[in-house]
């Protein structure tokens, strides 16, 4: 499942890294008219005013062009959605009882001032955090041990390759079987789900991370332990945290459909309790709920992965400037 | 500076040692009875044609390989494994990417237990001394090729080891900046009197900075001369045009053709080049190229 898809961390770094709010380009900005530069002089808070706002209008016309299009394109969605729920279209597809983005609208705001919303998002969260966490200790570990260790990895890759291929919401009627309760068992299918991407791509770091880097730390004295903590993890780091942007997705689906399965409480119990309960709206709030958290969720990976590997962004600021 | 070397340490010793691999399942001599000697304080290069095993040699220096068989010791101890005691200095750089330049420097010291504050002010003196103190805060990247290779050298430099083994460092490197390298190492080298053991295929560059040069055979690789190198210390580019420098570099070169010639000898018979009168010796290709 994880060893398909694989998206390059560097790059989404880079992507992230903050536009360079330096001298010059203020310094560029400020002298725009004299009447202007007579205001700042005159307010105290003009000088920050004055950075935000030509760094503002810099974003505007850099980026200006793209947040059109995009408003543009979140538009048309919205309209598409707007017209055929408003006209009932059915050509096939029936748009006859979905609800429309007014009447969604209305209800999200009633909902999001309900505590037990609110309960099942944090649930969700729990959960989500809680299987991820553990999935980064063990796919991490493991991920270490194997890709440096042959024994290690002739013992353990067999039965992990066995049950790799098995998809997470699989394992859902043998987890509550398993498991005490089924919180736990929610909590393990959500493990299940990030623990092979995050697995794979750090043995795959090991496995591609420069030897000559092994061997200079070896003729520097460095022991084996100091060998695994500072020389292979910070190797394989960009592979970990390609790992952990899959594993986070990976993670998000499983937990969704064990939600819906086994579920008490949750965004996904939610979402399938709403078509039970003929309110329709109700899904689509829990879609976009969902949405957002796995969007906020994988926005927390990026933005650990830049604290994490400073020098990734330090080399690509000289790309993105 | 180098306070934990004594004067007169630093003895590589190599002793009949032979490397076989097996390829293909076919086992190969890669090195065959090799003996040389590194004295204390000497800079001694090993040049040959490529795929003689300079390399493999080297790495059996640095213990990370193991002979098949015969003894090589640094100051009477034999190898075991990497150590600190023997600094290396690899052709791809090799710094940590994820350390600033700094970091990279007291990684050895930091696996030796040293205080932070020790660590700090050797590297960099160290860093001052090959003219890097301003880029301390830098990461790997940031810098060029030489400076990373500068980097590579103060690195290997900085757990103060006896013997300083280099497989071509400076391969990767524009000419220009080779040149100047060489120079900022044969001053490193005065300075903190250490035994290196250079790899090269350089010709130029193994006379400007030895002492004594190594030349090896083709596969498998034995000694085929040794040269010492009669030029005054300080060495200074002028040499390079040197009447002496000049001689020993048609000296060099025509062994090493030989040798060039002699592993592809079966192919180039093959080939319908043995027709030709082709009689190589060494002054006679000397003197063609």
């Amino acid at each position: 499942m994880g060893t398909a898809i694989r998206i390059q961390p560097a790059d989404d770094v880079r992507s992230f890294a903050p536009e360079p709010d330096d001298g010059a380009t203020s310094l560029r900005e400020v002298p725009a008219t004299p009447a202007v530069r007579h205001v700042e002089r005159s307010d105290t808070a003009a000088p920050v005013g004055t950075l935000r706002s030509s760094a503002f209008r810099r974003l505007l016309r850099s980026e200006g062009p793209a947040m059109l299009l995009a408003l543009v394109s979140i538009g048309l969605l919205i309209g598409f959605w707007y017209l055929a729920t408003a006209y009932r279209w059915d050509f096939y597809i029936r748009f006859t009882h979905i609800p429309g983005p007014v009447e969604v609208y209305r209800d999200a705001l009633a909902l999001f001032g309900d505590p037990k919303f609110m309960t099942n998002i944090t649930i969700s969260l729990r959960r989500i955090m809680l299987g991820f966490i553990v999935a980064t200790v063990l796919g991490v570990g493991f991920g270490l041990l194997i890709g440096r260790y042959r024994t290690v990895r002739g013992l353990l890759f067999p039965a992990m390759e066995i049950l790799r291929p098995i998809p997470a919401i699989a394992w859902v009627p043998m987890s509550i079987m398993l498991w005490p309760t089924t919180e736990t068992s929610i909590v393990f299918i959500t493990f299940l789900g990030a623990f092979f991407p995050i697995l794979l791509n750090t043995m795959h770091g090991v496995a591609t991370m420069d030897s000559v880097l092994v061997r200079a730390a070896r003729c520097l004295g460095a022991n084996e332990y100091a060998l695994m903590t500072q020389v292979v993890l910070r190797g394989a780091m960009p592979h970990i945290f390609t790992g952990l942007s899959v594993g986070m997705g990976v993670a998000w689906v499983s937990l969704i459909a064990a939600e819906m399965i086994s579920g008490q409480y949750g965004v996904g119990y939610f979402t399938w309790e709403a078509y039970s309960l003929i309110e329709y709206s109700h899904i689509v709030i829990g879609m976009l709920v969902i949405g957002v958290l796995g969007l906020l969720c994988s926005g927390a990976i990026r933005l650990l992965a830049r604290l994490a590997m400073p020098w990734q962004v330090s080399v690509g600021k000289e790309n993105t400037r | 500076m180098n306070a934990t070397s004594v004067p007169g340490k630093g003895h590589i010793e190599i002793r009949d040692v032979c490397v076989r691999f097996t390829q293909n399942g076919v086992p190969l001599d890669a090195v065959s009875e090799v003996s040389l000697d590194v004295k204390p304080g000497e800079f001694v290069s090993i040049v040959g044609p490529s795929g003689c095993g300079k390399s493999t040699l080297l790495n059996i220096v640095a213990g990370f390989l193991k002979p098949h068989q015969g003894i090589v010791s640094v100051d009477g101890s034999p190898v075991g494994g990497p150590g600190a005691d023997r600094g290396v200095v690899f052709q791809q750089y090799s710094l940590f990417p994820w350390l600033r330049v700094r970091e990279n420097v007291e990684f050895g010291l930091k696996m030796k237990g040293v205080s932070r504050s020790a660590r700090e002010t050797k590297a960099r003196t160290l860093l001052g001394l090959a003219g890097l103190l301003s880029f301390e805060n830098h990461y790997p990247e940031q810098l060029s090729g030489g400076m990373k290779q500068r980097v590579g050298i103060v690195r290997a430099l900085a757990t103060s080891p006896q013997v300083m083994l280099m497989d071509e460092p400076f391969g990767a490197l524009d000419s220009q900046t080779r040149v100047v390298m060489q120079e900022i190492l044969t001053n490193m080298w005065q300075q903190l009197q250490l035994s290196v053991l250079f790899i090269t295929h350089d010709i130029e560059e193994a006379i400007f900075l030895s002492d004594k040069i190594y030349v090896m055979t083709a596969r498998p690789g034995r000694i085929k001369a040794e040269i010492p190198v009669p030029l005054p210390r300080p060495r200074t580019p002028e040499m390079t045009s040197s009447p002496t420098f000049l001689a020993l570099h048609r000296q060099l070169k025509a062994l090493i053709r030989e040798e060039s010639l002699a592993a592809m000898g079966g192919e180039l018979k093959e080939g319908g080049l043995a027709g030709h009168d082709w009689h190589v010796g060494a002054e006679g290709v000397g003197a063609m190229l």
